[in-house]
């Protein structure tokens, strides 16, 4: 078990309860899909797991070791070994796609030579390594914001196998993305996840992709877990319970 | 404790806590708006307009009864939830009491303070039409139209230590004003109750020299380091640090968190996630303020020569001391055309750095 999580709780500054005790566990070399409307919490979700919002209550343990309370130099020794992956790239835009890259092995580096930027010939070389698992070595040299969008994403997940992850989160990865540029960068969590045994953590909305990659499903419902599952056992029945009534399924390919 | 009760209680407890906080800001307001329309009322419409007396009767005591009633009154109002400090709060309720109340009373607020505006002003039509007024004001443009060429050499020489006494407070001023715009930088400060408290101390110090303008900095300096260029040049420095260190450190809450979330991920330190993720994303505005700042500082070093902060103000200002009209028209004249030849200068580097 790579992930487990009891009871977690997240309350923000306003008053929202956007989670409401989840309970999860997450095997090494899954490939997990979180799904749910809007607002029902996936992000939150996920940015605790990493601590980019403070978990109000509960607990959260990462290979066996309690993370929820961590703080300074132990919880950045965490974070180096999960890397994320935002729904708007997130990527350094006036920098070039190699810079972007190096920015993932940070947390390795000693502080000073990171600030004059200076990088070791091994670890650019790593970095063009990643960049060709994810096939745009020929950008390298390229200013991130002269990417489409599929490339920037594709370059954000570059900058996370720097920090060789062994948990890897996706927050909607595809949703700003066209539907066939989507399947392409979802073929690259594919990738990382069962060439590098990386355990995947992703928030998605269109359940034909859910159904294509998942191992595992899990819905959220107003900040908690109503459905966790194989993605073929989601009926028209759990659909509705998940999406609401209304709701009517948007085919992607 | 069950672990169902905890979150609850904390919700609960949050939103309360906001709510209240909106109230007693609301009330606090209401005082104010309520003190303030008795007053204005009491001095302007009342002593000046109906009565029309010269002296204005002053006592502690009544102000105080004011005070108290509009304590009072405001909290009342505020309490009853459909004043217009509860609807800017969002604390009010909603109805049509509330409305039309809200309504009429912000447009008394804004009558009354623009018929004392009026009054405290002393606009007269008369005094801009009177002959004598006319006549001076034909014999200075006359002259200012004639300038006085002589001189030209010696305004030259003054203006361009206006405009070195600009561009070197601008140039020291970068390096403290690069500290303090991340120190005071709310998205970067907030993360522990010291970084926090730091940030309030300095923003508060800041704004307090910032209040006090270059005019008066270049006063006091000019008693402890002597009248001359360095007075006026360490008074620009201040001001430009304070008023520089506001507008970066605003550039630096206006960044796309994004990027720094993302690099906050890779487990990258403070001072890392500050050089790739901040940096970037603010040097083109920090230079665009700075050479803006450059053409603000010879005007504003211009007007500092008038009290002794030497280059070409202390020159208009001797000249004018002595009524030599002519020579103060050649300077006025010099200081236009160096105003806009940095102006133009100054917007096209901006522009071509955007
Ligand atoms: N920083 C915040 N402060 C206050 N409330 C927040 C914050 N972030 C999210 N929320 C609230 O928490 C709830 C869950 O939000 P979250 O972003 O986790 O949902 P989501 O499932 O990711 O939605 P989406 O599909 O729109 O991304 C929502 O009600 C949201 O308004
Ligand atoms: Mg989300």
């Amino acid at each position: 078990m790579i992930l487990n999580i009891e009871n977690l709780h997240k309350i923000y500054d306003n008053g929202t309860h956007a989670l409401q005790g989840i309970d999860l566990s997450v095997n090494e070399g899954e490939f997990l899909v979180i799904i749910g409307l809007s607002g029902s919490g996936k992000s939150t979700l996920l940015r605790c797991i990493n601590h980019l919002v403070e978990p109000t209550s509960g607990k959260i343990e990462f290979l066996g070791k309690d993370i929820t309370h961590v703080r300074g130099q132990e919880l950045r020794e965490v974070k180096k070994q999960i890397g994320m992956v935002f729904q708007q790239f997130n990527l350094i835009k006036r920098r070039s796609v190699l810079t972007n890259v190096l920015t993932g092995k940070l947390g390795y580096l000693p502080t000073w030579n990171t600030l004059i930027e200076k990088f070791s010939p091994e670890i650019i070389a790593e970095a063009m390594q990643n960049l060709e698992t994810v096939g745009i070595t020929e950008k390298a040299h390229i200013r991130a914001d002269n990417l489409s969008g599929g490339q920037q994403q594709r370059v954000a997940i570059a900058r996370s196998l720097m920090q060789k992850p062994k948990l890897l989160l996706a927050d909607e990865p595809v949703a700003s993305l066209d539907p066939a540029t989507s399947n392409s960068v979802m073929q690259y969590f594919e990738k990382v996840n069962k060439e590098f045994g990386t355990t995947v953590i992703c928030n998605l909305h269109f359940l034909s992709l859910v159904r294509r990659y998942a191992t595992r499903v899990v819905a959220l419902k107003a900040g908690s877990i109503i459905y966790e599952g194989l993605p073929s056992d989601i009926d028209d029945n759990w659909f509705r319970t998940i999406y609401g009534e209304e709701a009517e399924e948007v085919e992607i390919r | 404790m069950s672990s169902h009760e905890l979150p609850h209680a904390i919700i609960g407890a949050k939103k309360e806590r906001e709510a209240r906080i909106s109230l007693t800001k609301a009330i606090l307001l209401d005082i104010f708006f309520v003190f303030y329309s008795i007053i204005v009322l009491q001095r302007a419409v009342y002593y000046k307009l109906i009565l029309d007396l010269r002296e204005m009767p002053f006592a502690w005591s009544e102000i105080g009864f004011i005070f108290i009633a509009s304590v009072i009154l405001g909290a009342l109002w505020a309490s009853s939830r459909t004043s217009l400090s509860a609807k800017l709060f969002g604390v009010a309720r909603e109805s049509k009491v509330t409305d039309l109340t809200t309504e009429l009373f912000g447009w008394f607020l804004f009558n009354i303070t623009f018929i004392s505006g009026w009054i405290i002003t002393k606009i007269s039509i008369v005094d801009i039409f009177s002959p004598d007024g006319i006549d001076g004001a034909q014999r200075i443009f006359g002259s200012l139209f004639t300038p006085e060429f002589n001189i030209f050499d010696d305004a030259l020489f003054a203006i361009i230590e206006t405009i070195y006494i600009a561009l070197i407070a601008t140039l020291i001023s970068i390096p403290p004003t690069l500290v303090l715009s991340f120190l005071t930088a709310r998205n970067l400060m907030k993360d522990s109750k010291t970084a926090f408290a730091s940030y309030y101390v300095l923003r508060v110090f800041l704004n307090f020299v910032r209040s006090i303008e270059p005019l008066i900095w270049a006063i006091i300096f000019s008693v402890w380091v002597g009248i001359g260029p360095y007075a006026g040049m360490i008074a620009l420095l201040v001001h430009t640090i304070a008023s520089n260190a506001k507008l970066y450190s605003e550039a630096i809450e206006g960044i796309e968190e994004g990027p720094i979330e993302a690099i906050a991920a890779t487990g990258a330190n403070k001072l890392q996630i500050i050089w790739y993720a901040v940096v970037p994303q603010i040097v083109l505005p920090f230079l665009s303020f700075t050479i803006y700042r450059w053409d603000i500082n010879v005007r504003m070093a211009t007007i500092i020569g008038l009290v002794g902060g030497g280059g070409i103000g202390t020159m208009l200002m001797q000249y004018q001391g002595l009524a030599l009209w002519k020579e103060v028209g050649l300077i006025v004249i010099m200081i236009a055309v160096v105003v806009w030849i940095m102006d133009y200068i100054s917007a096209k580097i901006r522009e071509s750095i955007k």
